[in-house]
Order: C-alpha cells, then sequence, then structure tokens
C-alpha cells in the first residue's frame, strides 16, 4: 500500500516544487522590474535636485545679487550717517 | 514458407542481449561521463564549465556612488555631484558608415573624426564616445540605438561658486576622485563607495536579467566649511579689483575668526573656472594663502613689541631715541624715512621705524624675539591639513650676525605663509589665546579651547598699538574702516631673486584685527609685486584691508562706534 503511495506522493511533490519555482521566479521579475523602475525614479529625483541646486545657486550668487541690486534697482549700501542702531526691548520694560 | 516463418518467430537471443547490452554499455558511459564531470574531476569538470558559462554571460556592473556636497556654514553648496551619463561604445559592433554619420552628428563631431577614433579601437571591445553627457544629451544619442552604443551613469562634480572659491575647494578628476583642494584632503569622508552588482548579458551585450547586488553603493558624506560664501565673494570681488588697480602679479587674502579658529573667508588670485577644465593655468590653481611662504616684514613688528613688553624693560610709552634717523649696524646701515627723534615704543610701531626697533632688538637680543615667534606658531604648519601647506622656517643658526640678530626683529630671515600671519594676529585678537585654526565649521559645541600665548594684559596694549597704526601718525591710515575703530600693521617687504634681494620688486602686506574695543576677526592681505609707486603695505594692501572688514562687520551685524557722532539708539516699538 505504502509503496504504491509513495511514487505519487513524490511526483505531487515535485511538481509542487516546480510550480512553486515558477511562481517564485515570477515573483522575482516582478520585484526586479519594480526595483528597476524605483531606481530609474531616484536617479531621475537626484537629476531633478542637482539640477534644482544648481539652478538655485546661480539665481542666488551673490554675483548676481549684486548686479540687480546695483544696476537693475540702483540701490547703494547705505552711509554711516543714515544708520539707526536698534536696541531690543527686554519683555519687563514693555 | 513455413521455415522463414519459423525463423521469424524464433529470433536468436543473443543478439537481443547484445544490442541491449551495447547500449546499457553507452548510457552507463554516459552517466559516468556526467558524474565525473559533474562530481568527481571539480578543475577541469564542473567548476570550468560554470567559469566558461560565467565568462560568457555573467557581468559586474558598477553603481555609481554620489559624492558628497560641499557647502559653505550657511548650507550654500559649493561643489555638487550631478547625473551625468558617459556614452561608450563597442567598436566591433559599430562598423556601418551611415550610422555612425548619424552618430557623429549627434555627438557634434566630424564622422571623419568619429570613424578615425573607432579604428584606433578598433581591436578593443571598449571605447568612450563622449563622457560626462547631460541627461537630455545622453537621450538624444541613446534614442538612435544603435548597435554598440551604450550609456552609463556616473556623477560629474559641479562648482556653483566657481572661481570664488576654486582653489579652496579644490576639483577632482574624472574619475570623481579628489585631485586638489578640500577635495582632495576630505577625499574619503566626500566619496561614496561604488557599489557592486552582477547581472547576465545576451549576445549584444545587453543586461537581460540582475542577478543581485553584491555591494551596496553607500553615498558620501555632506561636509559644511568654515567659510562664508558672502563674504568670500566680497573678498574675492575686492581683491580682484585691488589686483587691476595696483597691477599686482598676485595676491591673497584670509579673514578669520580669532574666538573658534574658524577660516571665514580665503581668497586669491589669480583665480580659475572650475567648471571647465580646457586649459586653465596650473599657477592659478595653488592656494597661495597656505601654500606661498615669504618674509613678513614689518607685519612681525608687533610680534617684537612682545618680546619687549614681556621682558618688562619696555612698556608703550617708554622712550626710544631715534636719532639721526639711520642706524649702522655692522657692515650696513638701516635708515628711516626721517628723522623721528626721541619717540615712545608705541610711536616705533606706528611710524614702522627701523631705527627704533633696531634698538628695542638690540636691547633685547635675538633669543627672545624668535622665542615669541615660535609660541605664535611660525614655523610650524597649521591644523587644517591643507594639500600642499607650507610651514615656513623660523631660522635656527649657531652663529647669529649682528645684522642677522637685529633683521629678524623686522620679519626678515624667517619665512611665513599669509596663513601663518593671521594666526598670529589672532592671538591679539583673542585676549592672548590662540585657537587651532580649521577648514570647518565649528559648532557652540565643538570649540576648541585655545592656548595660551601671551597674557591678556600684553595683548590690549599690542592692540592699542595697532590701533594707533591706523591713526593720524600711523602708516596704515587707509585701513581705517568708516563707523569702526580697528587696528593692524603693514609690511613691505623686497622680493627675493637669483642674487638676492631685489630693489624694484615688492611684496606689500597688511594684516588686521577688527573691530578694536571688541575684537574678533583677523584678515590678512598680500600683494605680490604691486607697480607703480603705491608698492607699500600702506598704500597697496591696507584699502584692500578696509574694504574687507567693512564687509566683514556688516555681514556680523557689529554695532558702529564713532566718537564724533554717536550713532543713535532707538528702541523697538517706540517709547524706551
Amino acid at each position: 500500500m505504502s509503496l504504491r503511495i509513495l511514487p505519487t506522493g513524490l511526483l505531487i511533490a515535485a511538481l509542487v516544487s516546480a510550480l512553486a519555482v515558477v511562481y517564485s521566479s515570477h515573483v522575482v521579475r516582478g520585484l526586479y522590474s519594480k526595483q528597476q523602475s524605483v531606481e530609474y525614479r531616484q536617479w531621475e529625483l537626484q537629476e531633478d535636485y542637482s539640477r534644482l541646486l544648481l539652478e538655485h545657486s546661480t539665481l542666488a550668487s551673490p554675483h548676481r545679487v549684486v548686479s540687480i541690486a546695483q544696476d537693475d534697482l540702483a540701490m547703494v549700501s547705505p552711509q554711516l550717517s543714515i544708520h539707526r542702531v536698534v536696541q531690543p526691548q527686554s519683555r519687563r520694560q514693555r | 514458407m513455413s521455415r522463414s516463418k519459423k525463423t521469424v518467430a524464433k529470433p536468436a537471443l543473443w543478439r537481443l542481449v547484445f544490442v541491449a547490452s551495447c547500449l546499457f554499455v553507452l548510457f552507463g558511459l554516459l552517466v559516468s561521463r556526467l558524474v565525473i564531470l559533474q562530481v568527481v574531476d571539480q578543475d577541469r569538470g564542473a567548476r570550468f564549465l560554470q567559469q566558461q558559462g560565467a565568462m560568457r554571460s555573467v557581468r559586474t556592473a558598477e553603481i555609481p556612488a554620489y559624492r558628497g556636497l560641499v557647502t559653505d556654514r550657511r548650507g550654500q553648496p559649493l561643489a555638487v555631484s550631478t547625473p551625468v551619463v558617459s556614452i561608450w561604445a563597442n567598436p566591433q559592433q559599430l562598423k556601418d558608415p551611415a550610422q555612425i554619420a548619424g552618430l557623429a552628428m549627434t555627438l557634434g563631431q566630424t564622422p571623419e573624426a568619429l570613424s578615425e577614433r573607432i579604428n584606433l579601437y578598433s581591436d578593443k571591445q571598449f571605447m568612450y564616445l563622449a563622457r560626462h553627457q547631460t541627461p537630455d544629451q545622453a537621450r538624444s544619442i541613446l534614442d538612435l540605438e544603435l548597435p554598440g552604443v551604450r550609456g552609463e551613469r556616473e556623477y560629474r562634480r559641479f562648482y556653483p561658486a566657481g572661481e570664488v572659491v576654486s582653489q579652496l575647494v579644490g576639483l577632482t578628476n574624472v574619475d570623481g576622485e579628489g585631485i586638489a583642494g578640500i577635495e582632495l584632503a576630505f577625499n574619503e569622508w566626500l566619496r561614496g563607495q561604488t557599489g557592486k552588482k552582477r547581472y547576465l548579458k545576451d549576445l549584444h551585450g545587453d543586461a537581460i536579467r540582475n542577478i543581485g547586488v553584491i555591494k551596496q553603493p553607500r553615498s558620501g558624506k555632506a561636509l559644511a566649511l568654515s567659510i562664508d560664501l558672502r563674504l568670500q565673494y566680497l573678498q574675492h570681488r575686492v581683491l580682484q579689483r585691488a589686483m587691476v588697480e595696483t597691477g599686482a602679479t598676485a595676491g591673497a587674502a584670509v579673514t578669520l575668526d580669532a574666538r573658534t579658529g574658524e577660516i571665514l573667508a580665503m581668497t586669491n588670485h589669480p583665480v580659475f573656472n572650475p567648471n571647465s577644465r580646457g586649459g586653465f593655468d596650473y599657477a592659478a590653481t595653488r592656494n597661495r594663502v597656505v601654500t606661498d611662504v615669504f618674509e613678513p616684514g614689518s607685519t612681525m613688528k608687533p610680534l617684537t613689541l612682545v618680546a619687549a613688553l614681556e621682558s618688562g624693560e619696555f612698556t608703550i610709552d617708554s622712550l626710544v631715541d631715534t636719532s639721526p634717523g639711520r642706524i649702522r649696524v655692522g657692515r650696513k646701515v638701516l635708515p628711516d624715512p626721517r628723522n623721528y627723534g626721541e619717540i615712545t615704543v608705541s610711536r616705533v610701531i606706528e611710524k614702522s621705524s627701523q631705527v627704533g626697533v633696531t634698538k628695542i632688538a638690540q636691547q633685547l637680543g635675538h633669543e627672545s624675539i624668535l622665542d615669541v615667534f615660535q609660541r605664535f606658531g611660525l614655523g610650524e604648519p597649521s591644523s587644517i591639513g591643507f594639500p600642499g601647506e607650507r610651514s615656513g622656517v623660523l631660522p635656527n643658526r649657531q652663529r647669529w650676525s649682528d645684522i642677522e640678530k637685529v633683521t629678524l626683529a623686522f620679519g626678515y630671515g624667517l619665512t611665513a605663509t599669509p596663513l601663518q600671519i593671521a594666526h598670529a594676529y589672532a592671538v591679539f585678537a583673542n585676549k592672548g589665546s590662540q585657537v587651532p585654526l580649521t577648514l570647518l565649521k565649528r559648532s557652540d559645541s565643538e570649540l576648541v579651547p585655545g592656548r595660551q600665548v601671551i597674557s591678556g594684559e600684553i595683548a590690549e596694549q599690542v592692540l592699542k598699538v595697532l590701533n594707533r597704526v591706523t591713526g593720524s601718525e600711523g602708516t596704515a591710515q587707509k585701513a581705517r574702516v568708516e563707523g569702526f575703530q580697528v587696528g593692524g600693521k603693514t609690511g613691505t617687504v623686497h622680493k627675493v631673486g637669483e642674487a638676492g634681494y631685489l630693489d624694484d620688486q615688492y611684496v606689500a602686506l597688511f594684516v588686521g584685527v577688527a573691530p578694536i574695543e571688541d575684537p574678533r576677526f583677523v584678515t590678512a592681505i598680500v600683494v605680490d609685486q604691486p607697480k607703480g609707486d603705491n608698492y607699500g603695505g600702506g598704500a597697496a594692501a591696507a584699502p584692500i584691508y578696509s574694504a574687507i572688514t567693512d564687509g566683514v562687520l556688516r555681514l556680523h551685524n557689529a554695532l558702529p562706534a564713532r566718537e564724533d557722532d554717536p550713532p543713535q539708539f532707538v528702541g523697538l516699538g517706540g517709547g524706551a
């Protein structure tokens, strides 16, 4: 009796394991493509980040700020005579 | 008929046995060969076959790692890594002239030049077509989908502040390794660790499946410098303008915070643009503030003053007779511009009188002066660890001639970098204590205690004299800053040529401390070979100091104070 069940059992086990291999490699493929797209996204974001960082620092560079302030807005550094020193008051005085 | 039937019905048993055993033996041979390959013979069997298989299909690729960001103390980026794509090709697969022509057009090259390069690598499997393309450029090339042309992700370093911090931040090479400046000094900290992954490729070399990551890439760490980019820019602009005005060949400026030891700005002339690698002048890549040494000249006189005050034989008000305006030491005559007569020690420094300093030095002896120089850190490298930093030399002689003993007191016979001179003056600005220098931002918890070099009283006395140097009798009236009291010392040194000191070539120096009431910022200026009549430290270097210090004090919200017109104090919200 048991001798007849054994091969059938083994056959089923082999089939199950074969299907499990198929399934897991399918899962791996899915995860891999997901990882690829996430990695690609990371790359794109880093691309954006460093581009924005460079753009930001170019726009905010002291050189540009000075030229806009002086040339476009006709600003000047304040003379000492028009300085007013503001002293913060403590809470109790207020 | 019946006879033949009989033959068919009764085949010989041996034939069956023979064929069966033949087949069995063949099968056995097959199995045993398999066993030998798979189990027994490892070297020429399984392992060999696996290796051969892997060699044909498994490849490892590097995963690029992000190099750390370099920022200034306020977080402004100074060096940024951006993703780029390097285009490479397998020359074996790139044969079609029409394709090469199309590729050359996209790359912006002539088809002839490109096919020549491809021919050059015709026996290779790999050649770069264009390195470090922006992702958009790379896409337009890769979209041609030519056989054997592929892109590889890399990072490229950009320097947003450009020439303003070029010598300080330094450079990386095309592979992202630091080769100069901060990039080199902190390479280990900044660099990421490239990862490795293994993948299966098909016949054409395209990746078909990832096997796995062998090593995870690790990003480099960010680095915040002690530099303030606003101040750096200001210093850069002032220095470049002054270089044009004085016609000098080179210049350097450095500003330190004497209390924390942080270097706030450090600029040089000439400059280079770190973002374009096409043929820059290598002399411009040098960070002269730390790599160039020269004789500090009269800027060392305040240190001689320290030796004088420490000896107890002088106070700043002691009288020194400098008439008749010249003095003979050995075979040399040291002159003053005119006869100052009997003047105070303070006035000797204010006027930078050779005769006065000579008399003080002769009374003190050179040992005590040399001792002060040593204590102020001259002749020793600073703690910043900058590549190529030099430490200057203090004289170490067995026998001192009379003139050597004296010239030491006014800064000849020893060498120092601009940074060392500024660091020496930081002693005066920090109550006699010298804090180790750093190029990295120090938070309040990371402050390093200073080393007490001289007493606070002597530092205060020297400051008083330095302030008078910028006064109406001093040599550095052009160093004054509107609204603030500053102090400093000029220096004018003959350059050394092949045959000794050159008569017509000078180095102009100025080192200053500001503000005097609450000293904190030390700035040293060096102008190499100013042209024309205004070659002296007071004329060429002091105005640069004034312009820089004006910005330093404004950026740090220092409170202006004027004797003639005290600033009005206004309370917030009215009704004080």
